[in-house]
């Protein structure tokens, strides 16, 4: 017997015998320590980060170039409501509303984004003039909104 | 030849029956396998479970009960930076308190003069631990990361990103824990302008 696995007798005469057991002793040994290993290093909350540069300082994405037709893009954040301006043209207000969970509801703004974006493709930048009201959860969410429609280039001021 | 006490005496075949025989008041087999197989098999899928999950950059932020960030879905892996947190009741760097919430709300001032002191002496500690090494990917970035408590009013993110700017520190990043449920678009950014 070596390690757990029967050899036989060893004779040369004799029949090896087939049945063989591997020792898994050491093995689950391994496995209980890896696994405290990768319990005790794990990270639970999954974090993440929204860039944000100051205005005026490098910009990390590339400018876009000049032939591109584009709009001067501004919402204007307050408590109550979110006003989109296109250059000079005001869209309608749009009412921040929760829903019964407390969420945000911002399928109004997603849709009024969508449209601009496909009037101007290459539109890439918006500016947030956001006031000093204005909740942390709100304004992340509203960035969050912007670059999920294809919006990378968000600039965040306050109003006034 | 020895005497048989009379009784019901059945045959070899009927011997074991639990009926007839002695077969339900025989000793049990005291022996019993450990089934490894299926015990293995969970340790191997816990193992695959635990490495796919694992994150090889470590908790950068330290998570407190004061500081519930919020959530968001387009968001890019956090790396290590300074970072400053803002709570309801206070702003901090590194563990030292700059200011507390509420003189911040009540001040007219734009900036916050203890962050804008101890971030331009983290740049300069940066700024000194590199330059021996030289090289571009050593280069001061400007990059720092805000951890803010999620009903927190802007008017404290503004100033805190105003001293940030001042400081040097222009590449602002907001900790939002991560939704899943949706794909990255790729590489995106933010501009902030405080006036």
């Amino acid at each position: 017997m070596a390690g757990g696995m029967d050899l036989g007798n060893g004779g040369k005469g004799g029949k090896k015998p087939l049945d063989m057991a591997v020792n898994l002793v050491p093995f689950i040994d391994l496995m209980a320590v890896t696994i405290s290993f990768l319990i005790m290093t794990a990270v639970w909350t999954q974090i993440g980060r929204l860039q944000v540069s100051q205005g005026g300082g490098p910009s990390t994405e590339e400018t876009p170039p000049e032939q591109t037709k584009t709009v001067q893009l501004t919402l204007a954040v307050t408590p109550e409501q979110l006003v989109l301006t296109a250059d000079q043209a005001a869209f309608d207000p749009i009412p921040v509303v929760r829903d019964a969970k407390g969420k945000l509801d911002l399928a109004k703004l997603a849709e009024r984004l969508k449209e601009i974006k496909e009037k101007f493709p290459d539109q890439s930048a918006i500016t947030l003039q956001t006031d000093d009201k204005v909740r942390y959860d709100v304004l992340v969410r509203i960035i969050d909104e912007c670059l999920g429609n294809q919006l990378p280039q968000v600039s965040v001021m306050a109003a006034g | 030849m020895a005497i048989k006490v009379p009784g019901k005496r059945y045959g070899k075949r009927l011997e074991h029956s639990k009926v007839f025989g002695h077969g339900g008041h025989g000793k049990k087999n005291t022996f019993a396998d450990l089934l490894i197989t299926p015990l293995v098999d969970m340790f191997v899928i816990i193992v695959l479970f635990l490495i796919a999950n694992f994150s090889a950059t470590g908790e950068v932020l330290m998570m407190t009960k004061d500081i519930q960030l919020p959530e968001a879905v387009n968001v890019k892996e956090v790396e290590m930076h300074p970072v400053v947190m803002v709570s309801n009741d206070q702003v901090s760097i590194s563990g030292t308190i700059v200011g507390r919430t509420e003189d911040l709300v009540k001040d007219e001032y734009l900036n916050i003069p203890a962050l804008e002191e101890k971030l331009r002496d983290m740049k300069k500690q940066f700024e000194d631990l590199h330059s021996m090494a030289g090289g571009e990917d050593n280069a001061f970035k400007g990059d720092v990361n805000i951890q803010a408590h999620k009903e927190v009013e802007f008017k404290i993110i503004k100033r805190v990103m105003f001293s940030c700017a001042t400081a040097g520190y222009n590449n602002i990043n907001f900790a939002v824990l991560t939704k899943g449920g949706s794909d990255s678009p790729g590489p995106a950014s933010a501009e902030a302008a405080p006036q």
